[in-house]
């Protein structure tokens, strides 16, 4: 839900935004948006298509899906779905691409096509921003979605000891991956999500927020004790909707901590 | 070993090498065992020396014949970085690379004029031996 509010809220504030579902196993980015009609198309298929290289790649239209966004400053969300989930359709993509998109082929195709496409986007769409979706835990797609794409990568975790240990072994990664040559170094924000009034009581889960936090700012000592947080809300939580984010909206803490997050994420919005 | 026995075993795993290439037969080890022996060669013969340019430049073709690239540009750039290295070699050694690479990189227009193959080669790299996220370092 992050990124599509993220999606929406840079929309509003006139920014073009390209949106990229990346979690290829639980795909789900385009049902967070109501508007979106099912498309053959996506990430998988895309990248079915290019794995080898090609000299005219498919054209975007049939893999994206234009948002709709009320605004007048000028803001667009364009989605890239992985695909035509949930059908059988999608999973007989996926394992293809799982055997064509080799990214331990050390001839370099399979990271090219990964970089192809961000450039492509770049290169054509000129988004203000690119947003990517990636999947919580560790597999190759999702790690490279993170460590090679990303400049800034949004780490969300939950208040317990499984869910910050899991976050923690990923800072950790992220910050000592190598990057390409044109990349600053990594920006790690985590954020710890859906909290309530009563946090962890363990005692092993506040030093563990400590040594995130320094992990993230790349220092010894945190500059701040306590992570951005989204609460817990009871009306939205549950039903996973886009909260509204425009200013006219309905004020809420949730709202407020994700305004307050995205003036973090996206400084001049 | 000597000079004259390292060219006859060169000739020799040139000619398998080239023998399994023709019948479509796996030939990486082959001419991984080429870029070696002409290695050697090279260490043995000075760059100034005409054999020596051979030897640098038939490493380096070697290594990528064999899909090593990583090795291939490990030798090249230690060979363009010789004292004495005249421009002949470092031009050959450029348009060896060059050869093997552009083919790759031409089919990716977009990353290709952001990013080098190399680098992509190198993350493949850094992939295979550290796993997603590099937790397996």
């Amino acid at each position: 839900m992050l990124l599509a509010n993220a999606a929406r809220y840079l929309a509003k504030r006139g920014k073009g935004v390209v949106a990229l579902d990346f979690d290829f196993e639980a795909p789900g980015l385009h049902y967070k948006f109501d508007e979106v009609r099912e498309l053959a198309g996506g990430v998988v298929p895309y990248l079915i298509a290019t794995a080898e290289g090609s000299t005219s790649a498919p054209p975007f239209d049939d893999h994206m899906i234009s948002v709709p966004v009320s605004t007048a400053a000028g803001g667009w969300v364009r989605l890239m779905p992985a695909g035509p989930a949930p059908g059988r359709r999608y999973w007989a993509a996926l394992k293809e691409l799982g055997e064509r998109l080799r990214l331990t082929d050390l001839s370099g195709r399979g990271f090219m096509a990964l970089l192809d496409l961000q450039a492509r986007i770049a290169d054509e769409l000129r988004p203000d921003y690119l947003l990517i979706d990636a999947r919580t835990g560790v597999t190759e797609l999702g790690g490279l979605a993170t460590t090679v794409l990303a400049d800034t990568v949004v780490c969300m975790f939950v208040a317990n000891q499984e869910s910050l240990d899991g976050t923690l072994a990923v800072v950790e990664a992220l910050k000592s991956t190598p990057r390409l040559t044109i990349q600053e170094p990594i920006r790690v924000v985590p954020v710890l999500s859906r909290t309530t009034k009563v946090l962890s009581t363990d005692p092993r889960f506040w030093p563990g927020i400590s040594r995130l936090l320094a992990l993230a700012e790349g220092c010894e000592r945190p500059s701040i004790n306590m992570p951005w947080a989204l609460p817990y809300d009871d009306e939205l939580g549950p039903i996973e909707k886009l909260i509204g984010i425009g200013r006219h909206d309905r004020e809420s803490p949730l709202r407020d901590a994700y305004l307050k997050l995205f003036q973090e994420l996206f400084p001049g919005t | 070993m000597d000079t004259d026995t390292l060219n006859t075993l060169v000739t020799g795993a040139i000619w398998r090498a080239e023998e399994l290439e023709s019948r479509r037969i796996s030939s990486a080890a082959a001419w991984a065992e080429v870029s070696s022996l002409e290695e050697e060669l090279a260490t043995a013969h000075p760059v100034s020396a005409g054999q020596g340019r051979i030897a640098r430049r038939g490493a380096v073709r070697a290594a990528l014949k064999s899909g090593d690239y990583k090795r291939a540009y490990s030798l090249a750039d230690r060979y363009l970085g010789e004292d004495g290295a005249p421009e002949s070699l470092k031009t050959g050694l450029r348009e060896i690379l060059e050869e093997y690479t552009q083919p790759i990189a031409g089919r990716f227009p977009y990353a290709s004029t952001h990013h080098t193959l190399r680098e992509a080669q190198g993350l493949a790299d850094h992939l295979r031996a550290v796993g997603a996220f590099g937790l397996a370092a």
